[in-house]
């Protein structure tokens, strides 16, 4: 196939679209692991939970989009707040492989009760906007994936000031970078814990409730889309989150290059080979800069 | 003394029981077994938590079933290329990973495993794809086919009792004692003058090479190997396995194998339901007793020597 270049630049907006919603599960990733120093394995099934909900709210809400969004970020950011409280907050640091075996048992619980309670087939979620899209020459989007981007970015742009200005976030950064220090100032180490679950898991909720009308819901789609997250957060660096959205958005396109021009196989090992080139070269990631900054 | 004869009574099950759907329990479990106990050699003895041995597992089936039915060799050739794949796989993925931190390797082996199963699903060429490879045929020795499922028990039987008194003698060698303190004091260890690095890397190829073997052999008794081969379910249950019997406590393991293969096939829920139980053990189990039952009852008697003391 040519390189014609409109359909490189479609490729390329899809990309970007994609890597905008892969960088909002990545950054709570990177969040939780930079406070609470938990890899989280029930992510991608809170970002099930936000897709649910927000299948279940729209057809509520008469398919209008915000208000249905705001239940389903909520509807995350809640079942990320029970999980802390009746788990996550009984974990001491440093027990790695307890955490994992726990966070994994509770996505395997989450997983299969969603499955159990609304049976594992797929769901079109539609929205006011339908299949509509803008237009721009001969490249089209749907505005669901525009404003699913769009979200994203509005997201990053608050994580941004929350953690650079606010004491919320600067408690966080703190945490982050040195515990025993945070502590003598005063700063609640539970109590920025829960904060950081909450925050991760409503932009987790948002990430669900932004792809539930771009893709199909279904009980095994945060699955993979955990798979993805982990591997971007170790290209962008444990913990980093710079690093994580940089590395999400740069996965977003080359999966969109690789998907447009290869067969579907090297879309999906794409990531895979990433990582492990990145982990010949640089075992530490692409961005490591310490514990979690922001600027 | 009890796991001999606990090995000797083993092997004649299937002349207590005629019926095949017990003697196919019995093969699972001596199977699941040695998975977990290469599992346990992994992560209970070297501390290295490994979600790759879903990914050796399944390697280990296609490489005995394309043996037999793609390349034209025989079974007990699969079995030998299970094994020499999956070390040589293991060392190539091994050593890049466990060069980085321990959150690392858990993502990267996680990350291979489901590698395993697109390239399962999507290779078609090789795999045939979601269609899988059906009619695997008996395996045969000097001219005696193993077609029923009792005389299939005597292979399962046999690789179980020689996989597990491998793994034991290694455990209870120098190396064993060398991987124990690796798992818990590594500076320790290279201020020792001993490079941790060459014993993770062959305690994760021998475990692989174990697990390809068993996967090669669990293909052969379903007769079918297809992408399902793959489903988390086996990790999940060599994993809790290991957990319930108690992460480097050898025996504890075999025990726990043994019973949590018999435990699912007592326990006939629908699919969803059992993933939801197998989930709440294991949940239950990490907050109750991170150290399995064996480590409880570790606990028990120091409990109790204290208290003889006092």
């Amino acid at each position: 196939m040519s390189a014609d270049p409109i359909y490189l630049l479609q490729l390329t907006l899809n990309g970007v679209t994609l890597g905008l919603l892969y960088a909002l599960i990545a950054v709570g990733l990177a969040l939780i692991f930079g406070v609470l120093e938990i890899i989280n394995f029930a992510h991608g099934e809170l970002l099930m939970v936000g897709a649910y909900a927000m299948a279940f709210a729209l057809p509520a809400f008469g398919l209008l989009y915000w208000p249905a969004l705001v239940v389903a970020v909520l509807a995350s950011a809640i079942a990320g707040w029970v999980l802390y409280e009746l788990f996550l907050s009984k974990l001491k640091l440093g027990e790695l492989e307890r955490s994992i075996l726990i966070t994994l048992a509770l996505s395997i619980i989450i997983l299969h009760v969603v499955q159990l309670l609304f049976t594992a087939s797929p769901r079109i979620v539609d929205t006011q906007f339908g299949f509509e899209g803008v237009e721009i020459g001969a490249i089209r989007i749907t505005w669901t994936r525009v404003i699913g981007a769009g979200s994203a970015a509005v997201a990053f742009a608050l994580l941004f000031l929350v953690l650079k200005f606010t004491q919320f976030g600067r408690a966080m950064r703190a945490i982050a970078q040195n515990r025993e220090a945070a502590l003598m100032v005063g700063i609640r180490p539970k109590t920025v814990a829960r904060n950081a679950v909450v925050l991760a898991t409503a932009l987790c909720g948002l990430a669900g409730a932004a792809l539930a009308p771009v893709h199909l819901v279904q009980p095994g789609m945060g699955q993979f889309l955990i798979f993805k997250a982990f591997a971007l957060v170790i290209i962008g660096g444990l913990g980093n989150i710079p690093g994580a959205i940089a590395a999400a958005i740069l996965l977003g396109l080359v999966e969109s290059w690789v998907g447009g021009f290869f067969q579907i196989v090297w879309q999906e090992a794409a990531v895979f080979v990433l990582m492990m080139g990145v982990l010949f070269l640089r075992p530490d990631g692409l961005f490591k800069r310490g514990a979690m900054r922001v600027g | 003394m009890i796991v001999v004869a606990g090995a000797v009574l083993a092997g004649i099950l299937p002349l207590v029981t005629e019926s095949n759907y017990f003697i196919g329990i019995g093969v699972s479990a001596c199977i699941f077994t040695v998975a977990a106990v290469a599992l346990n050699l992994v992560y209970g003895f070297t501390g290295l938590l490994s979600f790759a041995q879903l990914g050796f597992w399944g390697i280990g089936g296609y490489a005995t079933s394309l043996t037999v039915m793609t390349f034209g060799g025989n079974f007990w050739m699969g079995l030998v290329w299970a094994a020499v794949i999956n070390a040589a796989v293991a060392l190539a993925v091994g050593y890049p990973t466990l060069r980085t931190n321990r959150h690392a390797f858990v993502i990267v082996t996680l990350a291979f495993a489901l590698l395993v199963t697109l390239i399962a699903r999507d290779w078609v060429d090789l795999t045939r794809g979601p269609l899988g490879i059906p009619g695997l045929p008996a395996p045969s020795l000097f001219g005696f086919a193993f077609r029923t499922t009792a005389s299939f028990y005597y292979i399962a039987w046999a690789f179980a009792v020689l996989a597990i008194g491998f793994l034991y003698a290694l455990c209870s060698s120098r190396i064993g004692r060398t991987l124990i303190a690796i798992k818990q004091n590594e500076p320790l260890v290279r201020a020792q003058g001993i490079s941790p690095m060459p014993y993770k890397l062959a305690a994760f190829a021998i475990g692989a090479a174990v697990t390809g073997m068993a996967g090669g052999i669990y293909a052969f008794h379903l007769k079918i190997i297809d992408p399902l081969f793959l489903d988390f379910y086996y990790m999940q249950a060599f994993l809790i396995m290991v957990i319930i019997g108690g992460a480097g406590s050898f025996w504890g393991v075999v025990a726990a194998g043994i019973v949590m293969s018999a435990l699912p096939e007592v326990l006939r829920f629908s699919n969803e339901l059992r993933m939801i139980i197998y989930g709440v053990i294991l949940l239950v189990a990490m907050l109750a007793m991170p150290d399995g039952v064996a480590g409880w009852m570790r606990e028990r008697k120091l409990m109790r020597m204290r208290a003889a003391l006092r």
